[in-house]
């Protein structure tokens, strides 16, 4: 180093001679800037792509049942599932069965998050607690509420109390598991700041764990809701088979008792196809509305408004 | 600032405590300072320990009930009662028959799954309007419960296995692309550089750049798939059991149910918790340790 520096003056520094450059012409670079063309500006809108890509689906769904002649027994093209659509709206109070189902799942959702709560509100206040919520839900959560349904329909009987009960038990757990996972992952920072203000037990979850775990919360929630929206729909088509050889009153022929997935069921065994596709279709909607209204609300109001998570 | 701080201590008045010595600093009588845990205190601070016992103390109480309320076995079986159903079942190997069947399934509708989301993915990842049709089929499919397109599947495939697996397919294929796919999106626009800088293209960027950067959501997605997919075939079987058909676990809980050998049927659920704690306790967990715990990606 210090040899290097000694030799530095002493090496020639060669300086390039000034010069000027006489002819700069135009470069031939073409355009800098150009404007988009129609196309390309309507593609870029994402909702433009995303609607396309849907009528395409739709399209291409129409097409092929006309040029392959697919049997409509087999698989009904879209104008048939629409038109069956409007039909069962219309006419056959198709909006009864869906608000069959989502009553049920609601009621079933309500108490199965009451419990939960209670569950996990033991759990963060007691070491035994604690004890019994991890081992009652690692045994219990990897067990398909759908499991019991045969135990339920015998204690309870065909109807809405044994669907109500496997409901239950599909949104127990995983928003028990969730919630007292995100419990136990709230900073000790927070935690000695709501024992600074002296809070204790349900003041103390209320105020101070359930804000700070409220993204696992909603991960638990929505973890709960897909679990119990799919038991349900599963249930109702256990049903279905039940309603053959038992006179059980759920969806009785011709009244409006029973859920979607009744429906479905019992489209495909009178072979109205094209009503099966309506069936599938408002479960989707269902699906759709709850995921993107319910959920997607809350999850701006809170998480995304406290700056917990990113879009 | 020093001036100021002079004039409010004058102002206000400070109270300076007299100094003194104390003289005599001896350690109270009387005062256990550290004292030995009992031997109940010291057991009960070991987590196996504790757990164990409440385990056993829901097994007690279940069979005390069950004897003591002198519950109808049609309606309730007893735990005992239930633990010999099971060692029967295994002593004739009929439950790992029906195991065998609900897994073979699985696994040839998991693995499925998993290669056409591989494909889809790929699709998606290398071109803009292969993402669009990607996330407008994920959007619409991944609310319809796999076991709604039973009835179809067996319209299309007939009783037997291929509709078990197409629907078991279905719920796995939506969950894991939907996870992986959030998990491409949110990788790091460094780590995408960095890929980018090695010319790497095509399937060579995603394996060596997408995939292990967003490993937790993929490992994510396999679990949440595993799940449904679980559950959609327990479900399934059911709905077999309701029209013809044999099978698995699932079957073997409808069949018991009907026939109210209600002691069966909890044999059944048994295997059925004991095959989803394996799957979950020991595959999942395995995995997790050997990849993302060990790369520091998750704690």
């Amino acid at each position: 180093m210090a040899e290097g520096g000694a030799a530095g003056p002493a090496a020639a520094v060669i300086i390039r001679s000034e010069y000027e450059h006489k002819s700069l012409g135009k470069a031939g670079t073409g355009e800098v800037q150009r404007r988009l063309s129609w196309f390309e500006r309507l593609s870029n809108i994402d909702s433009v792509r995303k609607y396309t890509v849907l009528v395409g689906v739709l399209v291409i769904w129409e097409l092929y049942t006309i040029v392959a002649d697919v049997p409509p027994l087999m698989f009904s093209s879209f104008s048939d599932t629409a038109a069956a659509l409007v039909n069962a709206l219309v006419n056959e109070g198709l909006l009864q069965n869906i608000w069959n189902s989502i009553s049920t799942l609601f009621k079933g959702y309500v108490i199965g998050i009451g419990i939960a709560v209670v569950l996990v509100t033991l759990g963060v206040t007691t070491r035994f607690g604690t004890d019994l919520l991890t081992t009652l839900t690692a045994m219990l959560n990897p067990l398909p509420a759908i499991a019991l349904l045969p135990m339920a329909m015998i204690w309870f009987g065909l109807g809405e109390a044994a669907i109500i009960f496997t409901l239950l038990h599909s949104i127990i757990w995983p928003v028990a598991l969730n919630m007292h996972t995100g419990f136990l992952g709230v900073s000790e920072t927070q935690r000695m700041v709501g024992r600074n203000y002296g809070l204790k037990n349900i003041r103390y979850i209320v105020k101070i764990l359930m804000p700070a775990a409220f993204p696992s919360i909603l991960t638990g929630l929505r973890i709960g809701w897909a679990y119990a929206w799919r038991t349900l729909i599963a249930a109702e088509l256990v049903f279905g088979g039940q309603v053959m050889d038992t006179s059980g009153q759920m969806g009785a022929k011709g009244s409006n008792a029973g859920g979607l997935g009744w429906i479905i069921f019992q489209n495909q065994m009178d072979l109205r196809i094209p009503y099966v596709f309506a069936g599938l279709l408002s479960v989707i909607l269902v699906g759709v509305l709850i995921e993107n209204l319910i959920f997607r609300t809350i999850e701006e109001r809170t998480v995304r408004k406290w700056g917990m998570q990113k879009a | 600032m020093g001036h100021a701080k002079g004039m409010s201590e004058i102002q206000f008045g400070v109270h300076v405590r007299p100094e003194f010595v104390a003289e005599v600093l001896t350690v109270p009588d009387n005062v256990n300072i550290e004292r030995r845990l009992s031997r109940f205190e010291r057991i009960s601070n070991i987590n196996a320990v504790r757990k164990l016992t409440i385990l056993l103390g829901l097994i007690v109480s279940w069979e005390a009930y069950t004897q003591i309320a002198n519950v109808e076995v049609l309606l309730f079986p007893s735990f005992s009662i239930s633990i010999q159903a099971l060692w029967e079942t295994m002593l004739t190997g009929e439950i790992f028959e029906k195991i065998w069947a609900s897994l073979s399934i699985l696994v040839v509708g998991y693995v499925a799954g998993l290669l056409l989301s591989a494909v889809l993915l790929i699709v998606a990842v290398t071109s803009r309007i292969g993402g669009d049709i990607l996330s407008t089929l994920t959007a619409m499919f991944q609310p319809l419960p796999a076991i709604s397109l039973l009835p179809l599947a067996m319209l299309w495939f007939g009783l037997g296995a291929p509709s078990l697996i197409f629907v078991t397919i279905h719920s796995v294929l939506w969950a894991v692309t939907l996870s992986t796919l959030t998990g491409f999106m949110a990788v790091s626009e460094t780590l995408r550089m960095v890929g980018r800088n090695y010319d790497l293209r095509g399937i060579f960027y995603i394996l060596k750049i997408l995939v292990p950067a967003a490993f937790s959501s993929i490992l994510t997605g396999l679990k949440i798939g595993w799940a449904f997919a679980w559950r959609t075939l327990i479900g399934a079987e059911l709905v077999f059991g309701a029209l013809s058909g044999k099978g698995g676990l699932g079957w073997m809980i409808y069949e018991n149910g009907d026939n109210l050998d209600t002691e069966y049927v909890f044999a059944a659920l048994f295997t059925v918790i004991l095959v989803g704690l394996l799957v979950e306790n020991v595959i999942f967990r395995n995995i997790e340790m050997k990849t993302v715990n060990k790369w520091g990606m998750q704690h």
